[in-house]
């Protein structure tokens, strides 16, 4: 016990917690700090490249085995099954009506980018190994959870755009071609293929600046949450509620499944994590396109204001040391 | 001074996601063209809209479109379905032009 308070005080004190909460803070209290938006969005870029990469060059270094598959297909399940408990969960025990509830769900199936790579943060800062290919498990629990999320609302008659079909053309291109997705990916691949020549020519700026880099991406984070902050009228506590216990359920199914497909502690960390967090780019955009009478007022604050902090505050930390407890010999 | 053309012009603040499918009603209905501001904020019956945060969930966008009243009569009977639970606003009004042959 002991140990987890000193890991959560150790997470609480490191460069990325605290710019974060300067973030929070200032735009809460409106301050005028704000950092260009092209700079947000670049060095978002920059966080998806670097992680893409150095994922994709450990797996070339590690090489693909069978595990990596079997890593992906649960990952692919995770993300599809994860916003039929969050919806069950959210029909029983909040007032949300069928869209909105499905629209929440599917953005606790789906992953926080960010989070994950907060995650990575804080195992390199301890010196702690991870898979290289968690992050192609990231990859694929993108968008599962969105198609997840609209059979759920149409099964509850919810209606969707233009009466459409599950995935219109559009959301398709938003999700599989979004930027951050072609980046991530493609960064992976390229790390795949230049092998060891490859990552030591890109070693200088995404080995060593990176943690620094996050911490100035987290402070706009914090600036973006901070905002969101006043906007919880419509949320409600119950919801909020949710924001807070169903990332503790999707981290022990995710921890649980790391375990048995005989991930590493670090691995099994990650995975919690991206079975703990929600998305909030990809997925409201997809439910803004395919599910209109879900309102965007509850998914985005409860996803980015209420789960993304606790993920990175006290989740990390906790998942961390649940997967130790889960590794000892 | 040069003369003028009557036209009429329709004014379409539409939030982000909606704006290709009202950009293909429009084409639809037979405008030859239009002008887009690509992010715009203010105050409706969904609270203050504003902030490209992100995914473009709370992003506005304004569309202009110049055209002639038949045109403008197809889009505006079109663009209630498209609006359908979609925040929006469409104002029409009446302008005079000055080269006929672009609208």
């Amino acid at each position: 016990m002991s140990d987890l308070l000193q890991l959560a005080a150790a997470n609480l004190l490191s460069p990325m917690v605290l710019f974060f909460a300067l973030g929070a803070f200032a735009s809460f209290f409106r301050s005028d700090l704000t950092i260009p938006e092209a700079i947000g969005k670049g060095l978002a870029l920059y966080l998806m490249l670097a992680i893409g990469f150095k994922g994709g060059a450990q797996l070339a270094a590690n090489g693909a085995t069978a595990l990596v598959l079997v890593a992906l297909a649960a990952a692919l399940i995770l993300s599809f099954a994860l916003p039929v408990a969050a919806y069950a969960l959210l029909r029983t025990f909040t007032r949300l009506q069928v869209a909105d509830a499905a629209a929440v769900a599917a953005h606790y199936g789906s992953v926080s980018v960010v989070t994950f790579v907060a995650a990575t943060g804080y195992l390199d800062g301890r010196g702690i190994r991870y898979e290289g290919f968690v992050v192609a498990m990231l990859a694929v629990m993108e968008t599962p959870a969105i198609v997840s999320g609209l059979l759920l609302a149409r099964r509850g008659g919810a209606a969707l755009t233009d009466g459409g079909p599950l995935l219109s053309g559009e959301v398709i291109r938003e999700v599989f071609l979004s930027g951050g997705v072609v980046l991530l990916a493609g960064s992976f691949a390229i790390a795949m293929a230049t092998g060891e020549r490859g990552l030591a020519m890109m070693a200088p700026a995404i080995g060593e600046p990176f943690s620094a880099l996050l911490a100035v991406f987290l402070l706009d984070m914090g600036l973006l949450v901070g905002r969101r902050l006043r906007e919880f009228r419509a949320v409600g506590w119950p919801v909020i509620a949710f924001g807070l216990y169903m990332p503790l359920i999707g981290a022990t199914v995710g921890l649980l499944v790391a375990r048995a497909i005989g991930l590493s502690e670090g691995g099994m960390t990650l995975v919690a994590v991206l079975a703990a967090s929600a998305s909030y780019i990809v997925v409201p955009a997809a439910m803004r396109l395919s599910l209109p009478q879900a309102n965007p007022a509850i998914y985005v604050p409860l996803s980015l204001a209420v789960t993304f902090p606790f993920n990175l505050i006290a989740g990390i930390p906790l998942y961390h040391a649940a997967a130790q407890w889960l590794a000892r010999p | 001074m040069a003369q003028l053309w009557p036209k009429k012009k329709i004014e379409i603040v539409v939030e982000a996601a909606r704006a290709k499918a009202m950009i293909a009603t429009i084409e639809r209905a037979g405008a030859k063209g239009y002008t887009i501001v690509p992010e715009v904020s203010g105050k409706g019956n969904r609270g203050v809209r504003d902030e490209a945060v992100l995914s473009d969930v709370f992003r506005n966008v304004l569309i202009v479109v110049i055209a002639a009243e038949e045109v403008a009569t197809r889009i505006v009977e079109a663009s209630n379905a498209v609006l359908e639970h979609y925040a929006g606003i469409i104002v029409v009004s009446d302008v005079e032009v000055v080269r006929n042959e672009h609208f």
